[in-house]
């Protein structure tokens, strides 16, 4: 478990648990996390892979700047996991690539 | 689409912006901040050390109650109306375009006077596997611990000597993590002094002229490889090294997030001194464009103290423009202030990069030498060990008694007179840099005291044994703890009682773990503790002990700790070994696979 139980300045504890989905697995998330934060929590570092060369990709900056953290959301892609909090019954996916988004698919479908 | 006409719109939460948007609101103007995050504050919420500075800055507080204190204040006036989850994503000839991402809607905000502080972005490295998930900038992880309660990983490397580098490991730390070492490219620590003590106090070894070669692991980081560099910064070959970490943390500068401000057509200079490239302004902050201004790291890589500073002077310069009032009495101390503040060594380079803009800095002006006397000898008294010059007072201003000095200038090293010390300690509390000791030598006992900041866990008990620990954190000798002075600001004052020849030497101190394990059954970690409990508790047979604290029902079938936990139960119940039962023996006497049965029975 990654998150801290104790500490010498921060109070963490009592905070609301959420559930949430990571490719459709069941994960808890607290209340006040971002997706991203929920994700290294639970022990889960990979958030995509690259277009290109098929790399793994997790966070880097964590505050909305280098976009590395882009996951799709609900269906939608390209959604930045650091400054998206977690909501309850989120469905959370890798992203692979671009993001493709419904209407996009269903063009090329 | 939705139009918002305000007299100012901020851009960007963090010190500089709720600064601005404070002074301006304060004196009526119709204020809009947007802020992409979650949370208003920028990088003040994640920011658990105290600031330095003076009582004005917030000085002695610790940055996320900075950020509360200011969003409280914001939230009191009226006319600011303050949006978070909003980016703004273009600035045109006609308007701003924003989008708010709680609401999935872009909106168009008109403002006579706009104020980009959009802060900066982490600075990033080129070496082999740079990408691996594991690897961060270092104020991520900074973001993940102490916004989140969230550590990444277990053992960290950091690869940059600067604040920021030494600050994430001391934070790491009280987190519970381990910081195996911080590189450093040059061959000097960018850092404050008093940052880079507590880590050394610490133990976390800092390697100069080091750098790291690669990260080490393929879908994750599972190590990294450093290695020692020459004058010109490369890598010497055959002094690899191989580390095992599994986060790396980089902490090589940041970068000003120039984009809004460059796309609006204000002119962008390169300083290198600065951060790279920046907005270029005048001394108002005022940008090349007319009435758009920037302040705090867009405008220079610096401090959150200047970006307050900066923030209010414009907040001021747009509320005396926008409602012809004269603060130009105020913006001038303001900007005395910053003066004052820059004027130090560890203002070198901004200096540098200033006077390239053409704005006009001083330097020195302060008291340079450190106290040689370490006061009268037996006297319980604070010895201040701050031996660089850095815009920081706190002590002056917090001692009662008028004992302590920076000299008339902020940037000024602290005296003590020791005539006026009554070694109450306070000093030592307040000291954002945690470089004030108190001592009292008893001679006599060949003992001595030494009162020690500590802001780790656990804190000690009075009574307790602990190791005390020197500057570079090695062990130097056993310490008994006298007393604990606990602070409501979490940094308490330990002291601690030692040998007399150690006074000048332990600095810092280990307390041994608070749980301690005997264990008897390896496979289930069931401990002494656990059996002689569930044998008071009236279980006083083995296959009751076994049944209830499954011992001897993991993968090893009880070898290693049968016999421990029968002798257990003849020393409790006083029974014989020879009258005890050892209890049943189960098959299988080792894990076999289901699958092995399968595959015999097919035969």
């Amino acid at each position: 478990m990654r998150r801290i139980a104790k500490h010498p300045i921060l109070d963490f504890n009592n905070r609301k648990k959420i559930k949430f989905y990571f490719e459709g697995t069941e994960f808890i998330a607290y209340e006040g996390d971002t997706i991203a934060s929920a994700l290294i929590a639970n022990g889960i570092d990979i958030f995509g892979y690259t277009s290109k060369k098929g790399r793994p990709r997790g966070l880097f900056c964590c505050i909305g700047k280098c976009s590395s953290c882009l996951v799709v959301v609900n269906g939608i892609p390209n959604v930045r996991a650091c400054i998206t909090p977690v909501e309850e019954g989120m469905k959370v996916r890798r992203q692979v690539g671009k993001g493709v988004t419904k209407e996009v698919k269903e063009i090329e479908e | 689409m939705k139009n918002k006409k305000v007299d100012f719109l901020v851009v960007g939460g963090g010190p500089a912006g709720l600064s601005a948007a404070l002074e301006a609101g304060k004196r009526g103007l119709k204020v809009l901040l947007v802020d992409e995050g979650v949370r208003l504050g920028g990088q003040l919420v994640k920011q658990t050390h105290k600031f330095f500075g003076h009582e004005g800055t917030y000085a002695s507080v610790r940055g996320f109650e900075i950020a509360k204190i200011l969003v409280k204040e914001l939230k009191k006036c009226k006319n600011i109306e303050a949006k978070t989850m909003t980016s703004v994503i273009g600035i045109y000839e006609d308007g701003v375009l924003a989008w708010d991402r709680k609401a999935n809607e872009v909106f168009r905000i008109e403002s006579e006077y706009t104020l980009i502080a959009t802060g900066a972005s982490e600075k990033y490295i080129a070496f082999e596997n740079n990408d691996l998930p594991g690897i961060y900038g270092a104020g991520a992880v900074q973001t993940l611990m102490n916004q989140f309660g969230v550590l990444p990983g277990e053992n960290f490397l950091i690869i940059g000597s600067g604040n920021i580098g030494l600050i994430v490991a001391y934070q790491l730390i009280q987190a519970g993590a381990n910081v195996k070492a911080i590189v450093e490219i040059t061959d000097k620590v960018g850092g404050y002094v008093v940052h880079l003590n507590k880590i050394r106090r610490l133990g976390v070894p800092v390697l100069l002229k080091h750098t790291i070669v690669r990260a080490l692991g393929n879908n994750r980081v599972e190590g990294a490889v450093i290695a020692e560099v020459d004058e010109s910064y490369n890598v010497i070959p055959g002094t690899e090294k191989e580390l095992v970490v599994d986060t790396i943390c980089l902490a090589v500068g940041l970068a000003p997030s120039i984009e809004l401000a460059a796309m609006a057509g204000a002119e962008v200079i390169y300083i290198p001194e600065l951060g790279g490239y920046i907005v270029r302004r005048d001394e108002f902050m005022r940008t090349s464009v007319p009435n758009l201004f920037v302040a705090g790291d867009v405008s220079g890589i610096e401090e959150a103290t200047t970006a307050m500073l900066e923030g209010k002077i414009v907040g001021l310069t747009v509320s005396s423009e926008k409602k012809k009032m004269n603060l130009l009495g105020e913006i001038k101390a303001l900007l005395r202030e910053l003066e004052d503040f820059r004027r130090g060594p560890v203002s070198e380079r901004v200096r540098r990069g200033f006077s390239k803009m053409g704005i006009k800095t001083v330097s020195g002006g302060f008291r340079t030498e450190v106290q040689r006397s370490k006061g009268p000898i037996g006297k319980l008294r604070a010895v201040i060990e701050c031996p660089q010059p850095i815009p920081c007072n706190p002590c002056e201003t917090v001692c009662a008694f008028g004992a302590i000095s920076t000299g008339g200038s902020i940037n000024g090293i602290p005296w003590v007179d020791y005539d006026k010390c009554t070694g109450c300690g306070l000093c030592a509390l307040k000291c954002p840099g945690l470089a004030i000791f108190m001592v009292k030598e008893e001679v006599e006992k060949k003992e001595a005291i030494v009162g020690i900041p500590y802001e780790l866990l656990p804190v000690p008990e009075e009574g307790e044994k602990v190791l005390g620990t020197d500057r570079d954190g090695k062990p130097v000798c056993e310490a008994v703890v006298e007393k604990v002075v606990k602070s409501k600001d979490k940094t308490h004052l330990v002291y601690l009682r030692v040998p007399l020849k150690y006074v000048d030497t332990v600095r810092g101190f280990v307390v041994s773990p608070r749980e301690k394990y005997e264990f008897v059954c390896r496979c289930e970690e069931v401990t002494v503790q656990d059996i002689e409990k569930a044998i008071d508790e009236g279980y006083t047979d083995y296959e009751e002990l076994r049944r209830y604290l499954r011992i001897g029902m993991g993968p090893c079938g009880g070898r290693t700790c049968r016999l421990l936990t029968l002798m257990i139960l003849a020393r409790k119940t006083g029974k014989r070994m020879e009258d005890l039962s050892p209890g049943t023996f189960r098959p299988p006497t080792i894990p076999v696979p289901f699958n092995a049965f399968l595959e015999g029975d097919k035969n």
